[in-house]
């Protein structure tokens, strides 16, 4: 966010405002209170007598929380005021702010309070895309609320606004009469409720979205104990337990519950703007978690299912199987402009669902969820050999049919230019990007293992088994660039290989479908110097021609990517490589004080010796949230084995023992102990 | 069973149709896992003609009783017509206000994965060149 806003938020309710408490967005300004993709006030601005307030502080409570201390008068330096005014707002279904006005005089003091208010219910992708609005406003007041109002035919959204003290209320805001006694306070509390109203106009208070009294429960509780339930971490390292701590406190924020499971949470993507459900960011987020906090993969893998592609639409790139994209509540996609009810279009999901729910299985035992979910992991096996093969060559490719507000790239880089060749030109469509078939290599083979011991389908897993073998022996002949002796990051649909380096290779690694015979040239790549900035694994090799050290997807070093390509390394036995990425990561990680950013610059560490952080639009981001978690999991080298958990750490020298408490599991809760052996300076220092 | 859905003249009626359709086979894989039962009060001027369907671990039956279900869906006719021919998406409709539902989300949800998908919906699309692409999108220099 930029300097001097400040958000708080609940589920996908958050507000944005000054560091004064005010909003005053324009339809391209992102302040306001959004909820379910909506902004249900874009206008929110404080005055006593007629003037606005100068800000002292402003506490941040908790995530859903936020006080600001706030003086009278026109921004002098100097300030000596007789009056102090502290807004305490809290986040729910909307948002209610306690508004305490202290008089410091020995005299009463009479005063005008103000508070204005508007809202251009702008759907969040016209807040992005600055787009202008075809519905209807209306203010009125009823029954002691101002009501703001949008209508576009039968599509209704109400602001309902009203105060615990007597106000005059007129449509454009709320006005108090007050006098304040001597060392005495006044004090009122602003309801702000965002309503999904009715098409017949509704008289008798909002249409609430969810369940406030439930809300307001979960907050209060959920923070304290969800703290308390993670493992803990001891480490000689003193930054890693504060790192550590901004995880799950993140994580806690970036809590997200559907309307379908209201009283269980998954992972959102990203803080505020993409607090819905994405397949990619939540599966890959989950995974992250699910050493400490498994429960986050549960619910990610029902909620999933149950929004499963089940009919071909083109418009929303669905296919039965296929597991979402995105999911929007707002406007546009109300009104079919947008596709997101939910999008499709990404062709990493869907395999990843599967690997999702086995390494779920691995770590808890539950298999009863394993069995419940069978037809939707069947759903999915069958999506990447119905449907994902394009091209009719055995890989999976995407390929979007909504030309329009449809996705280009359906892989996690998702930007235009981040499918490259050597030279830079792009690759045609349907493009099989190369980490693709790695997650079909590995849904297929632990698909295969749910076959067998849970589903009671030795046949199924017999075939699985059997198609994954010849995807790998194909891949490992097809993707293979003999002059470089990486993959090459995509197969053009004529069999020409998109030839550049990339840090795909290393989710290959992870996935287990690159040949033990060819592992070494590619863990070499990845600690190697074209790869390797000192902090973490480049997106795109230096040399390339499209390469930027500060090209989202063609140079950056994202530490979401650099977790998984630690795992992969330890996948074949790269410890001493694993490690050198957890030192870069986790030495990034101090810097930017435990919030890892989405991604950083790609320049070399001897270079700018700080990492150069990318301007992104969400901090914290789900999947770099989740980062140090798997990286603290490859360090220790933890790995579900039958009942037990095997540990085989791997951690750089300078941080010393590090101890994991508690991990929960099938063996209940257990203890991980590790001691720094790795020299990974010589790796890092470059 | 009473009201048993098909048994009246369903041939012009899309609504009838669908759901008769829908029970035809008793069972759909789609819907394993889950259970739960819809009713659609389906207005239509001033009468109210009620659609029950249960799903019952993938075991579908639908009739025209006016019993409690999980969740009570109040739509037009035309609107409840389009959605079941896949000329509306239900996600999109219940978003705009076209309909309302009582009661639980989820057994909506669950109902929806049974509709089918816009008439017009091939699964295909012509590819692109890496020609065309790169001309597109600018060479890099």
């Amino acid at each position: 966010m930029s300097d001097g806003l400040v958000q708080i938020l609940e589920g996908n309710t958050f507000v944005v405002s000054d560091d004064r408490g005010d909003i005053e967005a324009s339809l391209t300004d992102p302040t306001g209170l959004f909820s379910f993709d909506t902004r249900f006030l874009s206008h929110w601005v404080l005055t006593v007598n007629g003037q606005r307030l100068n800000v002292l502080s402003t506490d941040d409570l908790q995530y859903f929380q936020t006080r600001f201390f706030l003086v009278p008068g026109s921004g002098t330096v100097y300030v000596d005021s007789k009056l102090s005014v502290i807004r305490q707002r809290e986040v729910a279904d909307g948002f209610r702010e306690e508004l305490r006005v202290l008089n410091h005089e020995s005299e009463p003091v009479d005063l005008q309070i103000r508070i204005e208010a508007a809202s251009d219910f702008a759907d969040l992708f016209e807040v992005k895309d600055a787009l202008s609005k075809t519905g209807h406003y209306q203010a009125r007041v009823v029954g002691g609320h101002l009501v703001l109002e949008y209508r576009r035919e039968t599509y209704v959204r109400e602001t309902w606004i009203s105060s615990t003290s007597p106000a005059g209320i007129d449509e454009k805001g709320l006005s108090f009469s007050i006098t304040v006694p001597s060392h005495g306070e006044w004090t009122t509390s602003l309801d702000v409720v965002a309503s999904s109203g009715s098409a017949e106009g509704s008289e008798n208070g909002p249409t609430r979205i969810r369940d406030q009294r439930r809300v307001r429960r979960d907050m209060e509780r959920g923070l304290e104990k969800w703290m308390q339930r993670a493992p803990a971490v001891e480490c000689d390292w003193k930054p890693l337990e504060p790192i550590y701590r901004r995880c799950l406190t993140d994580l806690a924020a970036l809590r997200f519950s559907t309307l379908t499971m209201p009283n269980q949470s998954l992972p959102a993507a990203g803080l505020p703007w993409f607090m819905t459900i994405f397949g990619r960011d939540s599966i890959f987020t989950s995974l992250q978690a699910l050493p400490f906090v498994p429960e986050l993969a549960s619910t990610t893998l029902q909620v999933l299912a149950e929004r499963q592609g089940t009919r071909i639409d083109d418009f929303r790139d669905e296919d039965p199987g296929r597991i979402l994209h995105e999911m929007r509540y707002g406007e546009l996609t109300a009104f079919e402009e947008r596709p997101h009810s939910p999008y499709y279009g990404n062709a990493d999901a869907t395999p990843l669902y599967v690997v999702l729910l086995d390494e779920y299985e691995r770590w808890t035992g539950d298999s009863k969820l394993v069995r419940k979910l069978e037809q939707a992991a069947r759903a999915a096996l069958s999506w990447i050999d119905e449907y994902a093969d394009l091209q009719g060559n055995g890989y999976v490719s995407y390929q979007r049919r909504n030309d329009k507000t449809g996705l280009e790239n359906q892989c996690w880089k998702d930007s235009w230019d981040s499918i490259s060749y050597r030279n830079g030109d792009l690759p045609g469509f349907p493009r099989a990007t190369c980490e693709l078939q790695g997650y079909a290599y590995d849904a297929k083979m632990r698909g295969a293992r749910l076959a067998r011991q849970v589903w009671g389908d030795p046949a199924f897993a017999d075939r699985l088994e059997k198609e994954a073998a010849d995807l790998k022996r194909r891949f490992n002949r097809d993707f293979w660039v003999e002059d470089g002796e990486y993959f090459a990051v995509a197969l053009e649909s004529d069999g020409r290989q998109v030839d550049s380096l990339t840090s795909n290779n290393g989710h290959l690694l992870w996935s287990g479908i690159v040949d033990k015979s060819k592992a070494r040239a590619v863990a070499r790549h990845l600690l190697g110097p074209r790869l390797f900035s000192g902090w973490g694994v480049r997106t795109m090799a230096e040399g390339e021609a499209r390469y930027n050290p500060i090209g989202y997807h063609v140079g950056t070093v994202w530490p979401f990517d650099n977790s998984f390509i630690a795992w992969g390394l330890r996948r074949y036995g790269f410890k001493e490589e694993a490690a050198g990425v957890v030192a870069g990561i986790m030495q990034a990680a101090e810097v930017f004080k435990g919030r890892l950013p989405e991604a950083f610059g790609g320049y070399p560490r001897s270079l700018t010796r700080y990492p150069v952080q990318y301007p992104t639009a969400c901090s914290p981001q789900a999947w770099s949230t989740g980062a140090p978690l798997l990286l603290l999991r490859a360090g220790l080298g933890l790995e579900p084995h039958g009942d037990n958990l095997v540990v085989d750490p791997a951690l750089p020298t300078w941080m010393g023992n590090l101890e994991i408490l508690d991990l929960p599991g099938r063996w209940k809760r257990i203890d991980a102990f590790g001691r720094g052996r790795v020299d990974t300076d010589r790796m890092t220092m470059r | 069973m009473q009201g048993r859905a098909g048994s009246t003249s369903a041939a012009a009626d899309p609504v009838s149709q669908f759901l008769a359709d829908l029970a035809e086979p008793g069972h759909l894989a789609t819907l394993e896992g889950n259970s739960a039962t819809v009713r659609f009060d389906v207005l239509d001027g001033k009468s109210v003609e009620p659609w029950h369907v249960s799903m019952a671990s993938g075991d579908v039956t639908v009739t025209h009783d006016n019993h409690p279900a999980d969740a009570v869906v109040r739509i037009e006719r035309p609107y409840f017509e389009a959605i079941v021919t896949g000329r509306l998406n239900a996600q999109a409709a219940f978003l705009r206000g076209l309909f309302s539902c009582e009661g639980s989300m989820l057994a909506l949800i669950t109902f929806q994965r049974c509709l089918p998908g816009p008439p017009g919906s091939t699964g295909r699309t012509a590819p692109i060149t890496s020609e065309t692409v790169t001309a597109q999108r600018g060479r890099h220099e």
